[in-house]
């Protein structure tokens, strides 16, 4: 939230830009349903003249996602008297459950040092800025948790993903997991041109369950003990079904 | 086919979800266990996070249980008396297991716990078992027909006080340490996600001389009805039984229980003993391996309890 907050605040900040940045997802909405298997959004986006100057390019580009916020703890198994259990542990509040990065080429090459700390760009800066802890324990535990979420796929580095269609015309497609966690997602867009920022756009959808998948999760939470007494009587129903159907 | 688990918050396959079911189904209708000691390591090994698979294993075994208990009660085989001590006493058991099991989840050590536990757990009974029944099958094999029932031989046990008569299984004994077993299987069972009829048959067995004629179906009565109370108790405390999950290991469960139960009957007693005490050997070497084998990645993470959105 509070990260959400200094975009916008930034975004107010910014002078009367050369460019201006014109983008759409194609959904604002992704809806789960039984058959959910992950999800595919388009995003378009045009750079477009300002108030003053032309659009000329080439122009970068580097689409972040940020999914929602979650608490999360990265461990280490060490051996002690020859049992391996875990001996050390860093928290990790308000970290990503999910974070994409999708760039027209090598983010080190189309953007300079400084506007990437600044936007938090690199999946590393998302776990060292919200690590409990500090220095190098925090720094071991950022990087081993950024390759434990790039290995289950909810952490995507794609420096060739954006695709021109024109000069100033682009085009993303963003792939979410079937594991996807249920929330707001922000999107934020930034165009650079010879390695500076020229303008940015934050724009959101989200992800939430639908029909039945939404009411069972709802019952689940608002009135649990009816919720586990269906379970009960579910359980019971169906082995006693069984018993009477294959009686014979 | 994909299909969306919406308390776990992913989707699996449902032929996988209903054939692991109905596997681990056929090797409880054989043993007359739950199976929950086997469904519950292989869903986490599939994905889904512990506390879901734990807390929804419990709606299955409860499914894959009730044909069985049906079928015994039919023919008689429950001790109603017996099983009612014992369903009180695991309750307690059951409460105590659900509130160690959130302690340990927030302490870190849920993981090392459960190994150390299955471990402990099942090589002691896989063991015990395993040397019972060679030693029926070379008796056997000399020619020496071992009676159904364990000679009564009096142990401490039966000095203590406030004995009961449980008429169905010929027993005059102390109730204390039939509370006392099924505090503990009631424990045991909610923080492990098991059912506790791979503890409770030979408990009964050995330490409470039930005879064999109602031993299983006192057993499947108790898991029955305790995974009953643990079902409703981790979707009030946990909040993570996912009735989709449940329900399709249920019907795969169920179904492969009824195949299990007929292929029961062209095995001997001693051999299908040997059989599943292997069986839970195999599981607690596994466990045993992860505490002692080095893991291939020392890093684990975690989501905290309460970090997801509403």
């Amino acid at each position: 939230m509070k990260r959400w907050l200094l975009a916008l605040l930034m975004l107010a900040a910014a002078p009367a830009a050369a460019e201006t940045l014109v983008s759409t997802l194609s959904n604002s909405q992704v809806l789960i349903t039984s058959s959910f298997d992950g999800a595919t959004l388009s995003m378009f986006g045009s750079i477009e003249p300002g108030a003053e100057g032309t659009a000329e390019g080439p122009y970068n580009i580097v689409v972040v996602i940020t999914g929602p916020l979650q608490s999360r703890v990265a461990r280490i198994k060490t051996s002690n008297y020859g049992i391996w259990s875990n001996t050390d542990q860093v928290t990790f509040q308000h970290f990503p459950s999910f974070y994409a990065v999708i760039s027209s080429g090598k983010l080190d090459a189309i953007a300079p040092p400084d506007v990437l700390a600044q936007y938090t760009v690199l999946p590393e800066d998302q776990a060292r800025t919200t690590a409990q802890a500090t220095g190098l324990k925090a720094e071991r535990f950022s990087l081993e948790l950024v390759r434990m979420m790039g290995e289950e796929g909810h952490f995507v580095m794609q420096e060739d993903g954006v695709r021109f269609l024109s000069n100033n015309a682009y085009a993303v497609n963003l792939q979410l997991p079937s594991d996807v966690v249920n929330g707001r997602f922000l999107v934020r867009t930034l165009v650079l041109k010879n390695q500076q920022l020229v303008t940015e756009r934050t724009e959101s959808f989200s992800v939430r369950k639908s029909g039945f998948e939404n009411f069972v999760f709802v019952a689940s939470r608002q009135q649990p003990l009816l919720y586990g007494i269906v379970c009960v009587l579910l359980a019971l129903g169906t082995g006693w079904l069984a018993g009477v159907v294959f009686k014979r | 086919m994909q299909i969306y688990l919406p308390i776990a918050e992913l989707s699996m396959n449902l032929f996988f979800l209903v054939g692991i079911g109905g596997a681990v189904g056929f090797l409880s209708g054989l043993f007359g266990v739950g199976g929950g000691f086997l469904l519950t390591p292989l869903l986490i090994f599939s994905g889904v996070p512990s506390p879901v698979a734990v807390a929804s294993v419990t709606g299955q075994v409860a499914a894959a249980s009730t044909s069985g208990a049906l079928s015994y009660y039919r023919r008689g085989g429950i001790d109603l008396h017996l099983a009612m001590y014992l369903i009180l006493a695991s309750t307690i058991g059951a409460m105590a297991g659900v509130a160690t099991f959130s302690a340990l989840r927030s302490a870190g050590q849920l993981d090392l716990f459960i190994s150390v536990s299955y471990l402990l757990l099942l090589g002691f009974v896989g063991t015990l078992m395993m040397v019972e029944a060679v030693r029926t099958m070379m008796r056997r094999r000399q020619g020496i027909v071992t009676p159904d029932r364990l000679p009564s031989q009096h142990s401490w046990m039966h000095g203590l006080p406030m004995r009961i008569r449980f008429k169905k299984s010929r027993l005059y004994i102390s109730v204390l340490p039939v509370l006392a077993i099924g505090v503990f299987i009631g424990w045991v069972g909610a923080l492990l996600g098991v059912g506790g009829g791979f503890i409770l048959v030979p408990a009964l067995v050995y330490l409470l001389r039930v005879p064999g004629n109602v031993v299983i179906g006192t057993s499947l009565l108790q898991v029955v009805a305790m995974m009953c109370v643990t079902t409703i108790l981790q979707a009030l405390t946990s909040q993570s039984v996912d009735i989709m999950l449940a329900f399709c290991l249920m019907v795969g469960g169920t179904i492969g229980a009824q195949f299990g139960a007929s292929a029961g009957k062209y095995l001997r007693g001693d051999q299908l003993r040997a059989l599943l005490a292997l069986l839970v050997l195999a599981v607690a070497i596994r466990f045993g391996l992860t505490l002692v084998l080095p893991p291939s990645d020392p890093f684990s993470m975690a989501v905290l309890a309460g970090g997801l959105p509403q």
